[in-house]
């Protein structure tokens, strides 16, 4: 009896600690999720500027910093290393559901057709687009749809489902990846928004496991204006 | 307590019991070998991984699909040569550093690609020269198989060795089981044609010592970067060039057939190549966990030695006994004499 009641306190202090010591558990607890459409706006390049959504492709061993970046000649911009995204049907990404590949997911030359979220971009001559699907089909995993939660106008979150398509192949570009995992350059989706005008900044990097691009790593970059589902506010 | 139904009394000599133990200790740690081998080794796990190598090349270990690869680097190297050639004699006369300068992409390109094909080209002719020896090691039994061969004559043979250490009586018995155990391990290697199939697999392990590292991976990854820049900037820069200097496509597929016949197939040759990067990359791992084994032409040699031993024990252990029974037989003809099992 003396060791429980020792413990019981011990229990309340070392609890009290720990929400001390994790402020971030802490915010996202109290963060609010934003459920609904993460409306994109189209990349796009004036000069050496970049706006807008837009993907970038680390080579391995290289950083977020200074590279090297893969260049795409199919890029509209001068910097080659940017490939500008447009919106797709629904006009980008929708958290609290799944926006799966088409049926096929490919056409004959192996371009993506998914085109929900963006619209499918060349890439080295053949289309690569995203998706986010219950099951990742690179790896087979089961993975939770998006979720993105604000606090205080700091984005975090989870984007585990999301996949490029590309040369009928598939590659996982989440943070974390599909088991929560977060190998090599991948780090956390992390962003900002303002609740008055909803508009939004999301940004994450993925490190390729596996295929041909084993060890490359996607930086993406989102911007736009949020859009919450029906019945939310 | 008789040896079992249908046996017949055996007349042995004192010392022969004790002979037979040891005999059948020795087979006991012949078995334990066998057992031991797969685990020491790391077989259990190393040998899943070469059949799923052996699985993720074998759509690209065909005739028709390394020698796609190869025509994919020839059409790519003409294209790049007469585009550096021809198509720059077009567009610039005989000024090739004006035509570097206005296409600056390609020209990076043409610097680096000689040695990219020379590279890729080598590589390929190694792969393709290992075909024959994939396909040999393919018509082995799967890896995934390979521990339990080991394992499974290593257990029953440890089990038929405790017996007898217990029941050395019982020899006569499973002498024959012993000799088909033992023949069995040196028929099987023979059977599988591993004599000649180990060593091509071995061969095979060798080449691709230097084809199967991060680092020669990471190499053609960055080849695929730059030969999809080299080729982007013939597609949206150069041809494009040749159109606003007033040719139509069909002049341009007659007078820059290989240029063309890059352009028209590069889609073709992404479809052809990057499966084969990706399953190159993806079997890093798999390779080295395979190299880590013992090397593939012994491996016959695994089951035919023990084979051997187990065979020669049991035959040496039914002889000596015979013959001591024969010696024991002369010499106490007229004693009472000992009945196998009788406990």
């Amino acid at each position: 009896m003396k060791f429980r009641s020792v413990l019981v306190p011990l229990g309340v202090v070392v609890a009290a600690a720990a929400s001390i010591l994790s402020p971030q558990v802490a915010s996202a607890a109290s963060g609010q999720a934003l459920v609904g459409t993460f409306k994109l706006n189209a990349g796009s390049c004036a000069g050496y500027s970049v706006g807008g959504t837009y993907f970038r492709m680390i080579f391995p061993n290289g950083n977020v910093k200074t590279g090297k970046f893969f260049d795409n000649p199919d890029s509209l911009c001068s910097n080659k290393s940017y490939t500008l995204a447009e919106p797709g049907a629904d006009g980008g990404l929708v958290t609290g559901k799944y926006q799966p590949n088409p049926r096929p997911a490919f056409n004959a030359q192996g371009g993506s057709l998914a085109n929900l979220i963006v619209q499918p971009q060349g890439f080295t001559a053949i289309n690569f687009s995203i998706a986010t699907n219950r099951i990742d089909p690179q790896t087979g995993k089961s993975v939770p749809a998006p979720q993105i939660i604000n606090t205080k106008g700091k984005l975090s979150g989870q984007v585990e489902a999301w996949s490029a398509a590309w040369n009928k192949l598939y590659f996982n570009q989440g943070s974390p990846k599909p088991g929560g995992a977060h190998p090599g350059l991948t780090l956390p989706l992390s962003g900002t928004y303002n609740a008055r005008t909803h508009a939004f900044v999301l940004t994450w990097t993925s490190q390729v496991v596996g295929g041909p691009f084993n060890g490359f790593t996607g930086y993406w970059h989102l911007t736009g204006t949020f859009v919450p589902s029906k019945g939310r506010g | 307590m008789h040896g079992g139904p249908g046996s017949s009394p055996e007349v042995v000599a004192p010392q022969v019991p004790q002979l037979r133990r040891r005999w059948a200790v020795a087979l006991g740690v012949v078995g334990l070998a066998l057992v031991v081998m797969p685990l020491a080794f790391n077989m259990f796990s190393a040998a899943p991984k070469g059949a799923v190598m052996m699985a993720q090349f074998k759509p690209f270990m065909t005739t028709t699909r390394l020698d796609g690869f190869q025509q994919d680097l020839r059409v790519i190297n003409a294209g790049v040569r007469q585009a550096d050639s021809g198509v720059a004699a077009a567009l610039h006369g005989e000024s090739q550093q004006s035509f570097d300068a206005s296409f600056p992409t390609f020209a990076v390109f043409d610097q680096q690609w000689p040695a990219i094909d020379n590279t890729m080209t080598t590589l390929m002719d190694e792969v393709q020269g290992n075909q024959g020896n994939y396909e040999a090691i393919s018509a082995l039994p799967s890896f995934r198989l390979f521990p339990w061969f080991f394992v499974i004559p290593g257990a029953l043979l440890l089990a038929i060795a405790v017996l007898l250490v217990r029941r050395p009586t019982w020899w006569r018995r499973w002498r024959a089981v012993l000799i088909v155990l033992g023949v069995a391990l040196i028929v099987a290697p023979a059977a599988f044609q591993m004599f000649a199939r180990a060593p091509k697999g071995g061969q095979m392990m060798s080449a691709f010592k230097h084809i199967e590292t991060t680092q020669n991976v990471e190499r053609i990854q960055g080849y695929f970067g730059t030969m999809a820049e080299g080729q982007g900037a013939i597609r949206l820069e150069i041809v494009p060039a040749l159109e606003q200097a007033g040719l139509a496509p069909a002049q341009i597929h007659s007078e820059f057939p290989a240029v063309a016949s890059l352009d028209a197939q590069w889609v073709h040759i992404l479809n052809d190549m990057t499966p084969m990067i990706g399953a190159m990359s993806d079997n890093v791992a798999n390779y080295q966990a395979i190299s880590s084994l013992p090397p593939f032409p012994l491996f016959p040699w695994f089951f035919v030695l023990p084979g051997v031993i187990v065979a020669g024990v049991a035959l040496a252990g039914g002889t000596s006994s015979s013959a001591r029974q024969r010696v024991t037989a002369t010499s106490t003809a007229r004693s009472v004499p000992t009945y196998q099992g009788v406990s």
